[in-house]
């Protein structure tokens, strides 16, 4: 029992008397639900969460720093590792910022190339949600087949870039490598082959009364809450925000493709997962017209020494689980004064204290698997 | 192996005893290095890997480990899967110490053998997990394949057949070696060996040029044409909100200016800002904006005083509407610190970026500056919640203090850390510098 106003640190809601039979639990750094080390501090009562406090910082590495003290293109090595899901995303996010520093441009067929591989990422990045938000709910079939789907993007992304997972690919101006002859083939082959699978898993959750059971009505987010916290990617788009980097502030050729932006309106646990299976779907339709048009030529722009001009440069762009902006200050000589990071993650977890109050313990595993957060990105 | 150790007193003595123990030997071998269950736990990149190892393609049940346990009371093998923070480390010790004997360590990825990417120029991730707690099998890889993840997993099974009841499974030493000494070490046996191969291949060379004195190279450098590549322009995209209303960047400035006649916008390569010069007239500021090229976000510099007004008037005018907050961020500069606000409307698809100079106290003595809070700025959690957790990452990397924020503590690091890391003159016994 704790002593009446003498709270562990964080935690907002006074003690009274009516709620003197609370206690607390301690989640983490080390748990198997919480997506790596994070730490939540719930007050309970009864199985019911009165509040939650995250503590981050067990896997801050310190990259801020690090890169004050890296070129430039060292520094895309180290996006990779902050969201590991989506490192081919990172890469584009920082090479994107570069770009627009020296003002260059990029041909027509590395621009194919790169919107295939951001498309490849995402559909990866999805298929870990579905594989762990299945497992969290305790379905060990749905880990087993997402990592089965997403086995097939890394050995495309493999092929490419020659890493799994830690891609280090793009540069200003394109990419380090031209792709394979097989590379067009391959995606093919993945497009249709997912296509047919995506049926299963639809089947498998979507429809599955006890995920319905599980999922509808829990953890709401509301619009307006949503905007508030800075949410971004399918946590808002769930919350009935059309709102998608790729296309209202368009990068890349993204706007010579012909997708729609999912939306669903409850913003419940249902709808954050229902949006990233619509979200594959969607991307599905651009790999779709971006193989048909790939075109030949020159697969990157003349190579320029990366010394940015003096200046501050943002890019933003849609990773898998929202808006990834990097910001860079650049002073003179070949490495950057400043390079900050925003990464979705860490503002998609903003609200989770306020979507778990009231709801059981249970279920904050549901929630927090549908807010899908990579912790190296939150805590860099 | 417990019970199974007093074999060899009990059995020794009768005859042909000793190849009852070997049997035993073989029989519980056989069973332990057969199913060998790892205990869950993943920190970062190796820790995908390793479900990777485990999911359909790979299938570590071939190997007998796919019994992931989420409690280590049930667990015999700790696969460290990630960096470890010093923050991490007596969460880790603690679950070592958890697991019961015995009990082996794998080490997977560059990270917990020696750093990896993150040994340099850091402050808070340990190097190498053989400091924390004695580890049998190291892979190498950023991250590993789950080829090498079995292959490290087949090396300790090996490890685990070679104990007897004779000589059982030990806790093994933390070894607390500094990983830059390894290197040291490591760098100086390779030099001398480089000295030695240099010296051998030079009197090699000398004896032959003796023997054959007309001897020519046939060897031709061939130089291949590098592939040339184009000149491309870039496409600079505008954005566009859910709604129409998108308000330039100059018709931004010539808004906010009416109300804040403090309101300035700099050229785009100022460095940093100087806190003292006077206020630029605004049709200085608009020319300085006409150099921005158009998907550039508006960079305006406000003083300290009007921060949350300025703020507050963005977010609630009914035609900049920004209602979206991007990011809260710092830089540290000689003699101030500057917070950046990042805002958009996501109903427009504008963006505003407000820059605050903040002095430096340097009221504060020398000796204590590095852990001092130097300069002070009021909150917009208020405004945003979105600004809370961001507000704390600024405090807890600069040490500006946000004054009326309702929970402001460290948020990345511990609460009696020394110093603010991301200040340019932060300085850490922990820290290496990067040799250039």
């Amino acid at each position: 029992m704790i002593n009446k106003g003498n709270l562990p640190p964080g935690f907002k809601i006074e003690r009274s008397e009516s709620n003197s039979e609370e206690f607390f639990i301690n989640m983490g750094p080390q748990h198997p639900s919480t997506h790596g080390a994070l730490r939540l501090a719930l007050r309970m009562d009864g199985e019911t969460i009165v509040e939650m406090v995250p503590h981050f910082g067990y896997i801050h590495r310190g990259i801020e720093k690090q890169a004050e003290n890296m070129n430039y293109l060292q520094y895309i090595l180290l996006s990779d590792r902050q969201d590991y899901l989506t490192a081919i995303q990172n890469n584009l996010g920082v090479c994107l910022a570069y770009e627009k520093a020296l003002n260059i441009g990029v041909p027509e067929r590395a621009e194919y190339i790169r919107v295939i591989l951001q498309e490849l990422g995402r559909v990866a990045s999805h298929m870990v949600f579905f594989a762990c938000f299945g497992g969290d709910l305790g379905g060990q079939t749905c880990l087993l087949y997402g990592f089965k789907e997403r086995e097939m993007v890394h050995d495309i992304i493999e092929e490419v870039t020659g890493s799994r997972l830690t891609t280090n690919f793009f540069r200003p101006g394109g990419s380090t490598f031209d792709v394979p002859d097989t590379f067009i083939p391959r995606v093919k082959a993945f497009i249709k082959h997912m296509d047919k699978t995506m049926k299963d898993y639809e089947r498998f959750l979507s429809k599955n009364i006890i995920v319905l059971e599980r999922t509808k009505g829990i953890g709401i987010l509301s619009k307006e809450d949503a905007i508030a916290y800075g949410c971004t990617g399918p946590m808002l788009r769930g919350s009935g925000v059309k709102y998608d980097v790729r296309k209202n502030d368009p990068y890349s050729i993204y706007d010579q493709f012909d997708f729609d932006v999912p939306v669903t309106y409850n913003g419940d646990t249902y709808d954050r997962y229902t949006i990233r299976i619509a979200e594959i779907h969607e991307s599905l339709k651009i790999l779709k017209q971006a193989v048909e048009k790939f075109p030949e030529g020159p697969w990157r722009a003349k190579e320029k020494p990366v010394r940015l001009p003096a200046g501050r440069y943002y890019s933003a762009i849609e990773t898998a689980k929202g808006l990834y902006a990097t910001y860079v200050v650049a002073a003179s000589g070949d490495k950057p004064y400043r390079i900050h990071t925003r990464g979705p993650s860490f503002a998609n977890l903003a609200p989770l204290n306020k979507m778990v109050q009231g709801q059981k313990i249970s279920d904050l595993v549901a929630i927090l698997a549908t807010i899908d957060p990579v912790i190296p990105e939150i805590d860099r | 192996m417990g019970i199974v150790n007093y074999a060899p007193k009990i059995l020794d003595p009768v005859p042909g005893g000793k190849y009852l123990v070997n049997m035993i030997d073989y029989v519980v071998n056989w069973a332990r290095a057969n199913s060998i269950w790892p205990l869950t736990y993943g920190t970062s990149c190796c820790a995908i890997e390793m479900m990777s190892s485990s999911m359909a393609r790979y299938d570590i049940a071939r190997f007998g480990s796919e019994v992931f346990r989420a409690s280590p009371r049930q667990a015999d093998l700790f696969i460290i899967a990630g960096t470890i923070t010093r923050r991490m480390a007596p969460a880790l010790q603690m679950l070592w110490e958890q697991i019961p004997g015995p009990k082996y360590a794998i080490a997977m990825g560059a990270c917990t053998i020696s750093g990896g990417p993150f040994v340099y120029d850091n402050y808070s991730v340990v190097r190498g997990a053989q400091n924390l707690i004695p580890v049998d099998v190291f892979i190498p890889g950023c991250p590993p394949r789950p080829e090498a993840l079995f292959h490290g997993l087949l090396t300790l099974r090996e490890k685990i057949l070679h104990e007897t009841c004779r000589s059982p499974w030990k806790e093994g030493d933390v070894r607390d070696v500094s990983t830059l000494d390894r290197y040291r070490e490591a760098s100086k046996a390779w030099l001398a060996l480089e000295r030695i191969k240099d010296e051998e291949m030079a009197e090699a060379r000398a004896k032959f040029k003796e023997e054959n004195p007309e001897y020519k190279s046939a060897y031709k450098p061939v130089r291949v044409k590098k592939e040339e590549f184009p000149e491309v322009e870039r496409k600079a995209l505008l954005g566009k909100g859910l709604e129409n209303g998108f308000l330039s960047a100059a018709e931004i400035f010539t808004k906010t200016r009416d109300r804040f006649n403090r309101v300035v916008a700099k050229d785009m390569a100022t460095e940093a800002i100087d806190t003292k010069s006077e206020v630029e007239s605004a049709d200085d500021c608009l020319e300085n904006i006409m150099k921005y090229p158009v998907d550039f976000p508006l960079e305006l510099t406000v003083n300290a005083e009007d921060y949350l007004d300025v703020v507050k008037f963005m977010r609630d005018d009914e035609d900049l509407k920004m209602n979206f907050l991007i990011d809260v961020t710092g830089i540290d500069y000689e003699d101030h610190f500057e917070v950046i606000t990042q805002l958009m409307s996501m109903d427009r698809g504008h963006k505003v970026f407000i820059r605050v100079p903040l002095k430096k106290n340097f009221g504060i003595a020398e000796e204590k500056r590095a852990n001092a809070i130097l300069a002070q700025i009021p909150s917009i959690t208020s405004l945003y919640p979105a600004a809370e957790f961001k507000e704390r990452e600024v405090y807890d990397m600069f040490g500006i203090e946000f004054t009326d924020h309702p929970d402001l503590r460290r948020i990345f690091l511990d609460e009696d850390f020394t110093g603010f890391p991301l200040r340019k003159d932060f300085t850490n016994p922990h820290m290496i510098r990067r040799p250039l």
